[in-house]
């Protein structure tokens, strides 16, 4: 294993993947890269963060959106394509960090230091945890979730060969509601520790 | 029976693959030209006459096809190689001047002799756009000239959408103004024999008008943000020079110089019976001559893609041609308004002007052109009327959205690339009651001039 360590973690809404995400980068002292890799661009670029934001990991609409001699009209397309061309120059200047979602299994896939995670989650305990979080009812946590995981999916799985959540597509595919997030944490520090020797 | 119903499904099923944008549009319009020629032409009419007629390759070894001595004349149907060859001569000339350094030198020349102040930029800039447009293809225009709006927008401390948006709508309009600006004029004027001097004098006048109002509009539009903006109130010391755009002076003035050749040829092409199958011939081939070195290379980046997606599409519109689909449509046309002319183009213009807002206008002026022959020979409409009317619905019509026309789309990519990210919201906002304000300047020059 290089020296070099990048934690991608894909992760289905619910599944407390965002939360062990930080834990990791906590337990490992990395930064960890989500919606704030686009504070990052605006601050390199003087641009405005909110508006970008507001593109982050949204799929491009199929048919509100062209493409010409590889030029698309998609914002939430050039967004993406800005977030992986930030994450690929932070991983060719050999930085070691953690990344939640955007893609970055495949996109970061021919660096060695990669270890890519997915975290998915029972329904109901997905929901449970919604609910809680968001201080919802059942029927819209579980809304919320088919959502936001409808366009996850959606998103990953039009930058990428791989299938969004396909375990073929990770290292490591891990429910969350078996251990829970603090253990599920736990575990995937040993492994990615194992994997470092 | 068969033979329509079959044509009328390949074309809304290559339709529909087009918008969905799922698969490469070359690969649907050849795969849906190949269906056409193998289902339409052969399996339904049997037709080895409908093939050849559509296929159209006799039309090369023809005079007619490089020098017209008289009066130009109608084409026949099917692939319009005349557009092919034209646009694939203009596409390695642009290459050249591209790689020469060309635009990027004009557009910072065009900025220092305003000194570089925001408002002027906004406004001479627009021109800019126009102007090129009328002569190349606006994606080039607008590739360059909004890669150098971004840059100086940079410096001046300002919003770069404002000018960007506008310099697309421009680029549009100019486009419409001449027969090369734009593909469904180019189409328009080789299908039907109409000059570059028919074009400028008719959509090219139309186009005059709807460019002076819509540098107003967009003044009124953006003026108080762009003067708001950091650089329009403090002294900028720091511009980049416009010869250090210039990557090769030999090159550069061979290409400025094939360039003016290019308009002089264009220009006078009535007078001399040069096609414009010649003229993109002849401008390709001294392209290359000219710069040897880069031969390969030009030729190489060519868009063939956009020319097979041409070959493709004139063969599915071919196959609406034979089966007499377009026919059916013209004389629903002709029902609906009555053979009233002014309210037959007053339908052609605002819905070619609507669908170009939302589909590719290419397929859409390539479908058009029989039908509004078709409707000019039994309607006994002035077809060169319904020619400038078709122009000027699909070309103006794009602007309205930011999927409407290939300059939207690059200008759209180009600023969100560098994080300034365009939504349909933002665009319509402006672009689209400027294209209705265009379009209802257009509809009213053409009843006050033709009727």
């Amino acid at each position: 294993m290089s020296e070099q360590l990048i934690i991608s973690i894909g992760r289905e809404f619910g599944s407390g993947g965002h939360v062990i995400a930080e834990k990791l980068a906590a337990r490992f002292g990395l930064a960890l890269y989500d919606h704030n890799l686009l504070d990052e661009i605006a601050q390199e670029k003087e641009l405005d963060a909110e508006t970008l934001k507001k593109y982050d990991e949204v799929p491009r609409n199929m048919v509100f959106s062209r493409t010409v001699k590889g030029f698309s009209s998609s914002s939430e397309e050039n967004i993406a394509h800005m977030q992986f061309d930030f994450l690929k120059r932070k991983a060719a200047a050999g930085e070691s960090f953690v990344v939640v979602g955007r893609c970055a299994e495949t996109m970061l896939k021919d660096y060695n230091g990669l270890i890519s995670i997915f975290v998915l989650g029972d329904i109901p305990v997905k929901t449970a945890r919604v609910m809680e979080v968001y201080g919802l009812r059942e029927k819209e946590a579980r809304f919320k979730m088919e959502r936001h995981d409808r366009h996850r999916k959606m998103y990953h799985n039009y930058y990428c060969k791989g299938k969004w959540g396909d375990s073929r597509n990770y290292d490591l595919s891990i429910n969350s509601s078996r251990l829970g997030i603090e253990r599920t944490v736990d575990f995937l520090e040993s492994y990615i520790k194992e994997r470092q020797k | 029976m068969l033979a329509q119903v079959l044509a009328v499904i390949i074309f809304v099923v290559m339709f529909l693959l087009i918008v969905t944008d799922k698969i490469e549009r070359h690969i649907v319009s050849l795969g849906c030209g190949l269906l056409m020629i193998l289902l339409v032409f052969g399996l339904s009419m049997h037709s080895m006459t409908a093939i050849t007629e559509t296929l159209n390759l006799h039309s090369f070894f023809t005079v007619d096809f490089w020098y017209q001595a008289g009066e130009a004349s109608e084409s026949s149907a099917g692939i319009n190689w005349a557009t092919i060859v034209f646009i694939l001569g203009m596409m390695i000339m642009v290459e050249g001047m591209g790689k020469a350094g060309f635009f990027r030198w004009l557009c910072l020349e065009i900025a220092g002799l305003v000194k570089y102040k925001t408002i002027p930029v906004f406004i001479t800039f627009m021109i800019m756009s126009a102007v090129l447009a009328m002569f190349i293809d606006s994606i080039t225009v607008i590739l360059f000239l909004a890669a150098v709006t971004l840059e100086l927008a940079q410096i001046l401390k300002c919003n770069p959408l404002p000018m960007i948006m506008a310099e697309i709508f421009c680029a549009n309009l100019g486009g419409s103004a001449t027969m090369c600006g734009d593909p469904p004029n180019i189409i328009i004027g080789t299908s039907l024999g109409y000059s570059f001097g028919d074009f400028i004098s008719n959509t090219g006048v139309m186009a005059g008008i709807s460019l002076i109002v819509v540098i107003v509009y967009f003044y009124l539009c953006f003026h108080k943000q762009l003067a708001a903006s950091k650089g329009a109130q403090m002294a900028v010391t720091e511009y980049p020079d416009p010869k250090d755009a210039i990557t090769d002076k030999r090159a550069f003035i061979t290409s400025t110089v094939i360039f003016a050749i290019a308009v002089l040829l264009l220009v006078t092409h009535a007078q001399t019976g040069l096609t414009v199958a010649f003229i993109g011939t002849f401008i390709a081939v001294i392209t290359l001559i000219s710069q040897p070195k880069d031969a390969a290379e030009l030729l190489k980046k060519v868009d063939y893609k956009t020319l097979l997606f041409f070959i493709g599409l004139f063969i599915v519109v071919g196959g609406l041609e034979q089966t007499g689909i377009l026919a059916i449509v013209a004389s629903f046309i002709g029902k609906i308004s009555g053979s009233n002319a002014m309210l037959m183009v007053a339908i052609i213009l605002w819905i070619s002007a609507i669908a170009s807002a939302f589909v590719d206008n290419i397929p859409f002026a390539a479908t058009m052109i029989p039908i509004i022959q078709s409707l000019a020979a039994t309607q006994g409409v002035d077809l060169s009327v319904l020619a400038w009317t078709l122009s000027m619905g699909t070309d103006i019509g794009g602007s309205a959205t930011p999927i409407g026309a290939s300059a939207n789309v690059v200008g759209i990519s180009v600023a969100s690339k560098q994080g300034y990210p365009v939504s349909w919201g933002y665009y319509c906002k402006y672009a689209a009651p400027a294209t209705i304000l265009v379009v209802l300047i257009c509809m009213l020059c053409i009843y006050a001039r033709y009727f």
